[in-house]
């Protein structure tokens, strides 16, 4: 028996965490499996001397082309990496390196991932200075904060595009204006959580670097993708006083040793893995917009559950956010007992990072003002391809049950509201 | 984090919650803060200084509500005292509770504790 077999209970919970990860499509892991077992499609892509290699590399410029017509890049500006975490530290400590000269200076916002929050962390303690934006109550930044925010000394601005935990949706198009006439400051996104969700044009939204990820798009875990942007007309350099000039973004490479990746990502690439994004990101860009209305509805369905067991409150703007994320506090409910309670049933994140015996309340949630109880008492929903009404009704059964027995519990005055709410 | 199966059981089916309606006899003791994330409440009623009645509540993680909740269930019967029926270093091993949890216990003896005490003055 495998340690998974061992590890699986007999009844699995409801899957409804599809922002941590998702599924792999079974077309994708379908024609994975195919490269791997393949006699002729196993070959170095960086073997340019005989056809095995010549193959492989044809199917890493066919992925390549893939994810780049997914997102509104040109295939030139796919750099594969190791998943979105690598992209980040790419594009920050790239920019950071190659511009070190020109400036020490950062502009981030207090809810990206941790993937962005701690190589920031890392340059502050090399000497860079970082500026972390506070977003509204409802997550959302204001560009004139970036435009604020922006020093002579500014070489990037890192935002994310829609949030992993709250699935807010930022202005990316204007914090790239504003990127722009600022002139020396280059805009990195992270947009991990974007695709197959929300529109996402690389091209048109002003952005010099995006991180993304194949597993959260129904693709391999272990492969993601910097893009890099080749628009050569990026004004830069006028931030040193003068009139500035045209250019594009440069990066230093962290991974040296074959220069593979227009020598800014050294390996050999991974042909299977690569293969299962290309195909993961064309399925995604493919999706219809009745999917993304049956996320939407299912989303709704939800929200509408939950608000009605009374102290529920949502995290994050319900205007500006994906479908497929939902997340709430409860009040009068303890965070550690929420998990516990729940996850017999549910598999949903919580807002405690539970890295020891006593949980951390969720630094994003923190930073939207939320005490550290209610940070502590939430629960994270994420939809997904696989998400049926079914599954929804699960969770709010689940959900309604457990938490007021949860108040009563606690003698919370939610829980008596509910009680007499249940006793009409 | 995971949970013995005594704190599983006492977690899941917690016996004794609520609160006792005051009257002669009937104490009541508290300790903690939601605000902090650990607050206990015991109500203890006694008669001729036996514990006849026990009740709480509990806001807090399954370990804490698992020994409150055992605690309720076996004090009735026995001699109100001014220490926890079962000392804390015995309560930690009994439900496996974490050594970052110690202070949970303590809130729990300290709620105990904030009722018997004037249990014990009134009986005296």
């Amino acid at each position: 028996m495998t340690a998974a077999a061992q590890m699986k209970p007999a009844s699995m919970p409801v899957y409804l965490d599809h922002a941590s990860t998702t599924p792999v499509d079974a077309r994708v892991a379908a024609r994975m499996a195919e490269v791997l077992n393949s006699d002729t499609e196993f070959g170095n892509p960086a073997s340019a001397s005989h056809d095995y290699g010549d193959i492989a590399h044809a199917l890493v410029e066919q992925a390549r082309a893939q994810v780049a017509a997914a997102v509104g890049a040109a295939s030139g500006e796919v750099i594969w990496t190791s998943g979105a975490t690598e992209a980040n530290n790419l594009a920050i400590f790239g920019i950071a390196q190659y511009y070190r000269e020109r400036g020490r200076h950062i502009v981030t916002s207090r809810t990206e991932h941790k993937a962005v929050l701690d190589p920031c962390r890392e340059l502050e303690r090399r000497g860079w200075r970082v500026t972390y934006l506070v977003p509204d109550r409802d997550g959302l930044l204001d560009p004139d904060q970036v435009a604020a925010a922006l020093r002579p000394d500014t070489v990037l601005v890192s935002i994310m595009h829609v949030n992993n935990e709250i699935g807010v949706v930022q202005n990316i198009g204007a914090v790239g204006a504003v990127c722009a006439r600022h002139g020396g400051a280059w805009l990195h996104v992270d947009a991990a959580q974007s695709v197959g969700k929300c529109p996402l044009h690389f091209a048109s939204l002003g952005v010099d670097l995006m991180s993304l990820s194949a597993h959260k798009v129904y693709g391999p875990k272990g492969v993601g993708a910097l893009l890099v942007s080749q628009r050569g007309d990026r004004l830069v350099g006028r931030v040193q006083g003068g009139l500035g000039h045209r250019g594009r973004v440069q990066l230093a490479p962290l991974l040296f040793g074959g220069g593979q990746e227009q020598a800014l990502r050294a390996g050999t690439l991974p042909t299977h893995q690569v293969i299962g994004m290309g195909l993961a990101f064309e399925l995604a860009a493919s999706i219809s917009s009745l999917e993304t209305v049956r996320v939407a509805q299912l989303q709704r369905r939800l929200w509408q559950g939950l608000a009605s067991i009374g102290g529920v409150l949502r995290n994050g703007s319900a205007m500006h956010s994906v479908p497929h994320l939902l997340n709430v506090s409860f009040e009068g409910v303890e965070g550690e007992s929420l998990l516990a309670v729940v996850r017999p049933h549910l598999a949903v994140s919580t807002g405690s990072a539970c890295t020891s015996a006593l949980a951390q309340p969720s630094y994003v949630l923190r930073a939207l003002g939320r005490s550290e109880r209610l940070s502590e008492s939430s629960l994270r929903f994420g939809l997904g391809r696989t998400t049926t009404e079914r599954d929804i009704d699960t969770a709010v059964a689940v959900l309604s049950r457990e938490v007021g027995r949860l108040r009563e519990i606690a003698g919370t005055r939610a829980a008596k509201v509910a009680a007499a709410v249940a006793a009409t | 984090m995971i949970y013995n199966e005594l704190t599983r059981r006492y977690f899941e089916s917690p016996a004794s919650v609520g609160e006792l309606v005051s009257g002669p006899g009937v104490f009541r003791g508290a300790a903690g803060n939601r605000e902090q994330g650990t607050w206990v409440q015991f109500d203890l009623r006694c008669e001729s200084g036996t514990l006849r009645a026990v009740r709480f509540l509990a806001f807090a993680c399954p370990h804490t509500i698992a020994v409150s909740a055992w605690l309720a269930e076996q004090s009735v019967g026995r001699a109100v005292t001014a220490v926890l029926p079962e000392s804390v270093a015995d309560l930690r091993d009994r439900f496996a509770v974490p050594v970052e949890k110690m202070g949970r216990l303590l809130i729990i003896e300290d709620a105990w504790l904030a009722a018997a005490v004037p249990a014990i003055d009134y009986e005296g």
